[in-house]
């Protein structure tokens, strides 16, 4: 049986009337790294701010390593170290000495301030005040501080937001090195799939506070389906057109449409169709779904769902 | 041995801040005055007696209104660092129990407290050696109240246990300077008013020149340190049990 670095067992919490998370089902695995994925307000740091028991849940129950963190937060909190939203750092004092504030509070060995700073690139600029920081260097450091006690589970809250691309590509790689080099495992938020997908190994899909998907990297390839691309002069006639038919079909961001179509008899229907209607057809054609496709069935599906109940 | 290594933590925060320079700059500014008022007082009346009148006097100035203005903005200062950059969602993140930073924050600020009124008194005394060298007619005021001095001393730092406590939770629940410094300066530009009253011996910021009063000494102590350690407990428990959010 895997062990599971992170368990939740229907984990819910409310803010007020709007519900944040529902009856979230998480399991992470012992290694790796699992991407927690979902669009902005999907209850993603919510649900990490329950994990390191920053805020209670309604109901649920959140399991570290196995154990409740309800009966051992501070022995559960000893083997993470965790980066939520922007990093805390106090403005007026040094990299280091930001550190060593965290270092005394732990009580741990002097030695791995070096160490982190070494592990981010921030050695060199340890002694200058965080407030002549970048942004990206403010990040460096914030990854250091949850780096600090060599946590067996790191948990990051969009650690790339904010950051250049260069700054983007250096916290990426820091991040995928981090569970072969420290044997870390790492709980990665995010809204970017392309993000994800180059470092996660596990992902878990949340929308409107409820799990959508949750598996390996391969799992959710595995999800890809073939349809059909069509391009008309008229998109929005064409989608009313299509679905009043049967179809489930939806507009792209480059004015093309989706269409869940399968095979070239399906294409020769729908293009039939199309031009029965007066609808004027300039590209036709099946194409496998991206990543970003299966992400976007999957959360639009929920959205539609939620609006018929 | 959690406390401490907490409090070592609070004390680095504090680098490069005003909360330790202002230990004596508020000491030093009271002094000054006292100095000043007294150096340049014409002729001081048949029975002024120096080492009777300066120390209370410089101790009510420092109770009635520095300290109650340097609680404040010590306070601020210790935890408006911890708002500025959410700092909160770290610290509750580590393997520290809530109650110790909450404990080492108002130890620090109760510390900060004592070290500037131990000033005062060190001043006050510097103050009545350089009055009797430079005025003459003043040197047969007797020998230097030494335990007055750092028994009233005491007393007010006593007293001002709840204001620090109040003044503590204000700061680490709400962001900001705007809230604490009003607290602080409305609690004490309302003291003035207060003093007069007779329900004037249970407001929180007269506790601490309430004790320089024969007639109020009792009711300020015990409701200082009393108060203080209840007005604590409280917000340590709001404290421990708030959502991070």
């Amino acid at each position: 049986m895997q062990k599971h670095a992170i368990e939740t067992c229907g984990l819910t919490r409310r803010f007020g009337a709007r519900l944040a998370v529902d009856d979230l089902n998480l399991s992470a695995p012992d290694a790796g790294v699992y991407g927690f994925l979902g669009p902005n307000g999907a209850g993603k740091t919510t649900t990490i701010r329950m994990l390191l028991g920053l805020i209670r849940p309604d109901a649920g129950e959140v399991r570290l390593f196995g154990a409740p963190l309800a009966a051992g937060r501070l022995s559960l909190m000893r083997m993470a170290g965790a980066l939520v939203e922007t990093p805390s750092l106090y403005p007026h004092l040094t990299g280091r000495e930001n550190l060593e504030v965290t270092r005394r509070a732990l009580n741990a060995p002097r030695g791995l301030i070096d160490e982190a700073l070494g592990v981010v690139k921030l050695t060199q600029d340890a002694d200058r005040r965080v407030r002549e920081y970048s942004m990206g260097m403010r990040q460096r450091l914030g990854l250091a501080l949850a780096l600090l006690n060599k946590p067996r589970l790191l948990v990051l809250d969009e650690p790339t937001n904010g950051l250049d691309p260069a700054g983007i590509h250096e916290m990426r790689d820091l991040i995928r090195r981090l569970p072969s080099e420290f044997g870390a495992t790492v709980f990665l938020s995010s809204h970017l799939l392309s993000e994800v997908e180059q470092i996660a190994s596990h992902i878990g899909i949340i929308h409107q506070g409820r799990l959508l998907f949750q598996g390996t990297l391969a799992e959710l390839q595995a999800q890809r389906q073939e349809h059909l691309i069509v391009g008309v002069k008229q998109p929005d006639q064409a989608v009313r057109c299509l679905t009043d038919a049967g179809w489930s079909a939806r507009s792209r961001d480059d004015g093309l449409l989706t269409v869940s179509a399968t095979s070239h008899d399906d294409a020769a229907r729908i293009n039939s169709l199309l031009v029965n209607q007066r609808l004027e057809v300039f590209h036709i054609a099946l194409a496998q779904a991206t990543l970003e496709d299966i992400f976007l069935t999957l959360t639009n599906g929920r959205s539609e769902a939620r609006r018929a109940a | 041995m959690i406390l401490i290594r907490v409090l070592h933590a609070e004390t680095l925060k504090l680098k490069r801040t005003l909360a330790f320079r202002m230990i004596f700059v508020a000491p030093l500014l009271v002094a000054t005055l006292q100095f000043f008022a007294i150096w340049k007082q014409h002729r001081p009346g048949a029975n002024f007696n120096l080492w009777e009148t300066m120390p209370k006097g410089t101790l009510g100035i420092w109770a009635v209104f520095m300290l109650p203005l340097l609680i404040t903005l010590e306070t601020a200062l210790i935890n408006g660092v911890e708002h500025g950059e959410k700092q909160w969602k770290h610290i509750f993140a580590l393997p520290i129990p809530r109650y110790a930073v909450y404990i080492a924050k108002l130890l620090i600020a109760q510390t900060l407290a004592a070290a500037s009124t131990l000033v005062l008194c060190a001043l006050t005394v510097l103050v009545g050696l350089s009055l009797t060298r430079l005025r003459p007619e003043l040197s047969h005021a007797g020998a230097i109240p030494y335990v007055w001095i750092l028994k009233y001393g005491a007393f007010v730092w006593l007293a001002a246990w709840l204001i620090i406590s109040i003044h503590t939770w204000v700061s680490v629940r709400w962001p900001g300077f705007a809230l604490a410094l009003g607290t602080g300066i409305g609690g004490t530009f309302f003291a003035i008013f207060a003093a007069s009253a007779g329900m004037g011996k249970y407001y929180p910021w007269l506790l601490p020149v309430n004790v320089l009063s024969v007639e109020r000494f009792a009711a300020a102590l015990s409701l200082g340190v009393v108060g203080g350690v209840i007005a604590a407990v409280i917000g340590c428990v709001e404290f421990v049990r708030r959502d991070v959010v």
